[in-house]
């Protein structure tokens, strides 16, 4: 019998397609949760990912392909008690305090984290005795968050978690999922914010009108793209740097200039030349969000 | 912040059993949460607790009360009592289910390992837990003040065959809630709730057309069983009465589970 052991994946999506009248939100995806990885699902609005989720959980069904929650049907009880859940939109019962819906939520898994190590672990000490309805945004997700985690469940899929939280909620739920993923949690996010794949992901899959166009790890999808960017303090003119061929784009603020390039040696060259009292020069390697800013306009197909 | 407390934050097995103790917990804790959170909601829990009550006290006590007709008395608890053990079912899911629909709270639940049928359990629970805090009232209001004629044990006998109404009552409001839009399902719930309460016969004797068709609502159904109960004059037999009102709640519950399961 099929389990999370012997497949390798706690959750698998195969082939996976799914429409919505005339829009296609899936289109033959692929994908593998692993034991203890952090997978970050990056895209923009529209590419799938939150339709992705939606499958491996039961909540919609594929119109073709299959999912596979700990090698058993989504639909299955005893797969979902493996699994928990943060969406991006959910709106919980208003008149309930924040400990009742921790309480009324642990209650569905065997073998919960206790009361208090779930509020600890989500930081939400001080909102236990308050009405979910007198939060704020940002102290909402907060809550979701614990219930995302009070199951101790072996998978956590979270939709845009960190949206509206201060920096320091933001820092704790940082925290907990580096502690969740070192205890053996494998974790899928999705976000908006390549900073915080960046920080947090092992592994990457972007995605793009309902495929995947690019994974892989955060230095990998990074070197899919060539990009650099030159910063320098130099005197030459800027209209005559944006007509050399190797350079994409070229802006001064101050008396710095960036240049976006292809061949940055090539354009090294050619500045060193044309101004020798140049100073201040650094070359770097386009970010996550350069990449997935290339990545998701020019699929690589 | 404290140093976060050393505990395994993952289980051993990739899927846990659970136990059936833990099961029969998650029902009782969700019909819990679920009853708590409706009697801190003032817009649900006062017009269902109060209203019958101001009814039946107005009606009761001070109508009754002229008349000197015991039968008058009688039938009016028992056209009030149906009508409170009715609404926590009907407005519980109608309202509700509606609502929750649309708020992606359903959705979360289903994405949730929630056991299965215990979103309606718990509604149902809730729905009998405010029903009989009505009865309760009613009851102690008819005998103190209401001018019945019947024993105490009588009326606590009736009360207890109209308890059976909540199960179509929330049948009715399932059906409301699977398919009635969040921002109109109020509206259909009280129309439906009036509409069954006046039609049915409850409160004044009915004649023409709408006479004829009275069998067509539960709840002339559910006072009919009451009344031959108590030893009241009644119309129909007792298990035709029961054969609908279980007709009703089966093919309304399909019909809603029929929609609920295509989009939740």
């Amino acid at each position: 019998m099929a389990d999370g052991t012997s497949v390798g994946a706690l959750a698998r999506l195969s082939g996976a397609k799914k429409r919505y009248g005339a829009t296609v939100a899936l289109d033959g995806l692929d994908l593998d949760i692993r034991p203890g990885e952090l997978l970050a699902l990056l895209g923009p609005n529209g590419a799938g990912k939150t339709t992705a989720i939606g499958i491996l959980l039961g909540l919609q069904e594929p119109d073709a392909g299959e999912a596979r929650l700990f090698g058993r049907s989504p639909h299955d009880l005893a797969a979902r008690r493996g699994v928990g859940v943060m969406m991006q939109e959910v709106m919980l019962p208003d008149a309930l305090r924040v400990g009742d819906l921790i309480s009324q939520v642990r209650a569905y898994y065997p073998d919960p984290l206790s009361f208090d190590e779930a509020v600890a672990l989500a930081g939400v000490e001080k909102l236990v005795r308050r009405p979910y309805v007198k939060l704020s945004g940002g102290q909402k997700r907060q809550v979701q968050f614990a219930l995302a985690i009070c199951g101790r469940p072996r998978l956590l899929f979270l939709d845009e978690p960190t949206t509206g939280l201060d920096v320091t909620a933001r820092e704790t739920m940082w925290a907990t999922l580096r502690r969740l993923v070192k205890d053996g949690a494998a974790i899928v996010l999705t976000t908006h914010y390549i900073e915080e794949a960046e920080a947090l992901a092992d592994r990457v899959v972007v995605m793009a009108k309902g495929r995947r166009i690019a994974g892989g790890t955060v230095s990998e999808i990074r070197s899919l793209v060539v990009r650099k960017r030159i910063d320098c303090v130099t005197a030459v003119a800027l209209s005559a740097i944006e007509a050399w061929p190797e350079v994409i784009a070229a802006t001064r603020e101050g008396e710095r200039t960036a240049i976006t390039a292809n061949d940055a040696e090539a354009v090294v060259r050619r500045l060193l030349a044309a101004d020798r009292k140049l100073t201040d020069l650094e070359v770097r390697r386009a970010g996550l969000a350069e990449a997935f800013a290339e990545l998701t306009q020019e699929p690589v197909e | 912040m404290s140093a976060p407390p050393v505990i395994p934050t993952v289980p051993a097995q990739p899927v846990v059993a659970m136990p059936f103790g833990r099961t029969v917990q998650a029902y009782l804790s969700d019909a819990k949460y679920e009853s708590l959170r409706l009697f801190r909601t003032p817009a649900f829990s006062i017009p269902i607790l109060a209203m019958p009550i101001l009814f039946y006290s107005f009606f009761g006590i001070v109508l009754a009360g002229k008349s000197n007709i015991g039968q008058l008395a009688n039938n009016l608890f028992v056209g009030w009592t149906v009508y409170g053990v009715m609404g926590p079912g009907l407005f519980g899911f109608g309202i509700l289910v509606a609502v929750e629909r649309n708020q992606g709270l359903l959705t979360f639940k289903r994405a949730l390992p929630m056991p299965t049928g215990s979103y309606l359990a718990s509604k149902l629970m809730m729905a009998y837990v405010f029903a009989v805090a009505v009865m309760i009232m009613l009851v102690t209001i008819a005998v103190t003040m209401g001018h019945v004629t019947l024993p105490t044990a009588t009326l606590i006998r009736m009360a207890a065959v109209m308890s059976l109404g909540v199960i179509p009552a929330c049948a009715v409001g399932l059906f409301i809630g699977a398919y009635a839009p969040a921002s109109s399902a109020a509206a259909f719930a009280n129309i439906t709730y009036l509409g069954m309460a006046f039609l049915s016969g409850l409160f004044f004797p009915l004649s023409g057309f709408l006479h004829d068709i009275r069998w067509a609502w539960p709840t002339y159904h559910l006072s009919q069983l009451a009344r031959a109960s108590g030893g009241m004059k009644s119309e129909g037999e007792p298990l035709v009465h029961v054969a609908v009102l279980a007709a009703v709640t089966v093919v309304l519950v399909a019909l809603a589970a029929r929609k609920l399961s295509r989009k939740g």
